[in-house]
């Protein structure tokens, strides 16, 4: 996604970032909008004070949150408790919080957990959550201090992919290490499985249910953790089309999405609904034909990628209430696997997240490419524009984001 | 096997109660209208032509599914739906679900489900018949070790494949790892939750399944001693069992109550636990060849199964969380039952037991052991009745890719 004058320019700032130190706790700075009993800002930023479990252990890691700022404190805010308790500020800005006061950047990593809250929608249906804007004021402080350091961004880069783009390049152009996304990619699957690195995709399918765009995005970002592990990698979206209603099961008909994977899809799932809910019974929801009477409101997120792969989210609220992947392989192999929400208040999944994103702290390394999320926001931005367009097929020149995955898997299976 | 009748395999289902989330309704709905398994929607390639089912309640379902699924027929005893209706056995295979319903509650607190009693029905029509066919028990095979024991002795001097036990050793484990066969095993725990002559039989199976693989294979069990309440803590203080074991469990486990308000995953302290488990139980047990053991129920703290062991010479301390989709608002299906089901399919196709009977022989009479221990004020137990020899199967029988 560099154009090659930013890419000169990242060779020019490299020297910027600078690693921790080895011996001393990380430092910390957390910017998110609410610090509230459940709220990503709360789940993340609580197990960088208190530990989660790893690896079969309770890892405590060796950080120190130096400064907090929270956006909004709704009834129930925790940020103040939590800075009394375990000795940190909560500043009244961005810039004091990575300063921590001073003048100057004085901490190792900055954590942005800009999800919840009380922000505008867009006619997208997009909630505004200030990601960008968020960043840009760590990033000026970054340039005021010649200096950079990781960064975490929480979900979406934003709800604009220029903004997103943006966001990337300046990471490059900084040369701060920087990681986004869901906890999808990286919680546990069941079966414990990933794609084949190099695998020859036919046609991927995902299924999702929840709201947008709050978890079509964890759907998208799960798809696109198992697709870009394909022959050559990531090359970049073509083209989108978001349908709705019974356009939906129509496209299925035609092929346009496959009823077969459907159906393998929906044979990892712990949790169709409908008469199963009544009397407790399995439920072929495919194969019955019974499945568009549980889904009043389905929607199809189209994905053709500049390679030819065609991938498809199914949001289907009604059927199910668990995300589950499908894919056909050439030769016919079909793989499937369900990606495991864990369940409230543990969400032990966003644990997976943050050993992630405490490795990234300490090693100055991503363990995945941000540009997964960056084209996964582009993606969802573009779906949600077919949305309100008619539903009319986009082209999307300006996903044209290629990377290639990472070689070893980054899910949970230890 | 052979039931003269060509094309698919006919079963016969015996179960207590029949209704939402009962184990006989997670298991006979499984063989009537299939479920997903390994990337597909299953349809068991046999079918279930006879029920019988010993409490009808109000909130029956066996009658629905008998309208669904003519091809199954509710016979009002045993032996008539083993015979359908003749005077011989009719079918090629049984699943019995002793679980749930209104039976005496003993004054050790067991529920006395008749599973001894039904499985006595279906042997004297195997052999007023003069043959037999594969037989599944749901759970443990009997809440008195006596009849449990008559039951595999008889399963052994008739010869037919017999299967049991719980769906713990076969359901997902989370993450996905097998003990390795041969192990050097230190030291093993199970952090669970549930009741006593319930539950507990699961922890221990899920203990069971892993330690049978050490080296050597099983050799019985020689004492068992049940810690209840402040005796429990007392216990955990001076080393009955590990606690770097125990903690290992617990950071497996997807529900570990919070124990501080504000925050939805800590690590407690044990003075915390105390505080959230108010009738903490514990079964510490040693097997014959030295190996000690530990099932733990922590109700207030977890809901979920987790095994830790320690392994000569790997610092490392082995667990996983042998994990349960439960329908108590987390999944909508019980989907740990489907492995089991599956794997009673593959005995009723090849009339091979595709793991050992004596796993839940032994797991049926620790549990008997650890119900007996807590009625005598939580005194030792010698078990040299449970000196049970039995070698693992070699492959893994877990789901999993």
């Amino acid at each position: 996604m560099l154009t090659r004058r930013e890419f000169l320019e990242s060779a020019a700032l490299a020297s910027l970032a600078t690693p921790a130190k080895a011996d001393q706790p990380l430092r910390i700075a957390m910017i998110t909008t609410v610090y509230r009993y459940l709220s990503h800002g709360q789940h993340i930023g609580d197990r960088f004070l208190v530990g989660y479990p790893l690896n079969g252990a309770w890892h405590k890691p060796n950080v120190k949150m130096v400064s907090l700022y929270v956006d909004q404190r709704p009834e129930g805010d925790l940020s103040q408790a939590r800075a009394s308790e375990f000795g940190f500020t909560v500043y009244p800005t961005i810039a004091e919080a990575l300063c921590c006061g001073g003048s100057k950047l004085a901490c190792d990593a900055v954590l942005i957990v800009a999800e919840h809250g009380n922000y505008p929608r867009n006619d997208k249906g997009q909630i505004l959550y200030p990601r960008y804007e968020f960043f840009e004021q760590c990033v000026e402080i970054f340039q005021r201090s010649g200096r950079a350091v990781p960064l975490y961004n929480d979900k979406h880069l934003s709800y604009s992919f220029e903004k997103a783009r943006r966001m990337v390049a300046t990471s490059k152009k900084l040369g701060f290490p920087m990681l986004a996304g869901s906890s999808l990619p990286v919680t546990w699957r069941l079966p414990d499985l990933d794609m084949p690195l190099g695998a020859e995709i036919e046609e991927a399918l995902m299924v999702g249910v929840g709201g947008s765009d709050a978890m079509d995005f964890h759907g998208l970002e799960a798809l696109q953790c198992m697709v870009e592990r394909r022959k050559g990698g990531e090359s970049g979206v073509k083209a989108v089309q978001l349908l709705e209603g019974n356009a939906v099961w129509e496209a299925g008909k035609h092929g346009v999405w496959s009823w077969d994977l459907l159906s393998s899809a929906l044979s990892r799932s712990d949790t169709p609904l409908g008469l199963t809910l009544k009397d407790g019974r399995t439920q072929d929801l495919v194969g019955s034909g019974v499945l568009p009477s549980l889904v009043p409101h389905p929607a199809a997120y189209l994905i053709e990628y500049r390679d030819g792969l065609r991938a498809s989210l199914l949001m289907l609220n009604g059927a199910v209430k668990d995300f589950n992947f499908a894919a056909r392989l050439q030769g016919g192999r079909r793989i499937s696997t369900q990606f495991l929400l864990t369940p409230e208040p543990n969400v032990t999944y966003s644990a997976c997240l943050v050993s992630k994103i405490e490795q990234m702290f300490l090693t100055g390394r991503a363990p995945y490419p941000v540009e997964r999320t960056l084209l996964t926001s582009g993606i969802l931005e573009a779906c949600l524009t077919s949305k309100v367009q008619d539903h009319r097929r986009l082209e999307t020149p300006q996903l044209e984001v290629s990377y290639q995955p990472p070689v070893e898997s980054q899910y949970s299976r230890m | 096997m052979d039931s003269g009748t060509k094309g698919r395999l006919k079963l016969a289902a015996i179960v207590t109660r029949y209704f939402k989330y009962s184990h006989a309704q997670h298991i006979v709905d499984r063989l009537l209208d299939g479920y997903g398994w390994q990337g597909s929607y299953h349809h068991p390639p046999m079918d279930v032509v006879s029920l019988y089912v010993d409490q009808v309640g109000p909130d029956d379902l066996s009658r629905e599914r008998a309208s669904r699924h003519p091809e199954m027929k509710i016979y009002p005893t045993i032996a008539e739906a083993l015979t359908r209706g003749s005077s011989k056995l009719a079918v090629d295979g049984v699943v019995v679900v002793g679980e749930h319903g209104k039976y005496p509650r003993n004054e050790k607190g067991q529920t006395e489900y008749p599973r001894y009693q039904f499985f006595q029905q279906i042997v004297e029509v195997f052999r007023s018949s003069s043959r037999t066919v594969p037989v599944f028990n749901d759970k443990h095979l009997s809440w008195k070790w006596e009849w449990a024991k008559e039951m595999y002795d008889t399963s052994r001097s008739m010869q037919f494949p017999f299967m049991a036990g719980s769906s713990l050793p076969v359901t997902w484990r989370i993450p996905s790892l097998e003990m390795s066969l041969g192990a050097d095993i230190q030291e093993a725990l199970c952090v669970c939750y549930g009741g006593v002559d319930s539950y507990d039989f699961h922890g221990l199976e899920t203990i069971q399944c892993m330690v049978e693989r050490r080296r050597g294979g099983e050799v019985g069990v020689v004492w068992l001693e049940a810690y209840r309440g402040d005796r429990f803590w007392d216990a955990l203080e001076r080393g009955a069992w590990s606690r770097d074991l125990m903690n290992a469990a617990l950071c497996r486990s997807h529900t570990l109550t919070p124990a501080k308000p504000g925050f939805n995953d800590i690590f407690p302290s044990v003075d915390e636990m105390r505080q959230m488990v108010r009738d903490p139980v514990a079964y510490v047990y040693q097997h014959a060849d030295g190996l000690r053991c530990a099932m733990l129920l922590m109700n207030g703290l977890v809901r979920d199964f987790n095994f830790a062991a320690r392994l000569r010479n790997q610092p490392r301390i082995f667990s996983t969380q042998m994990y349960l989709p439960m329908p108590d608002g987390r999944t909508t299906l019980a989907d740990f039952f489907s492995p089991l089901v599956f794997h009673m399919e593959q005995m009723f196709l090849t009339g091979k037991a595709q793991y050992p009977v004596e796993r839940t022989l032994l797991t049926t009479g620790l549990t008997a052991a650890g119900v007996e221990s807590l009625y005598r004020n939580q005194a030792r137990v010698e078990t040299p009745h449970l000196a049970i020899h039995y070698q693992p199967r070699r492959e893994s029988m877990f789901e999993r890719a």
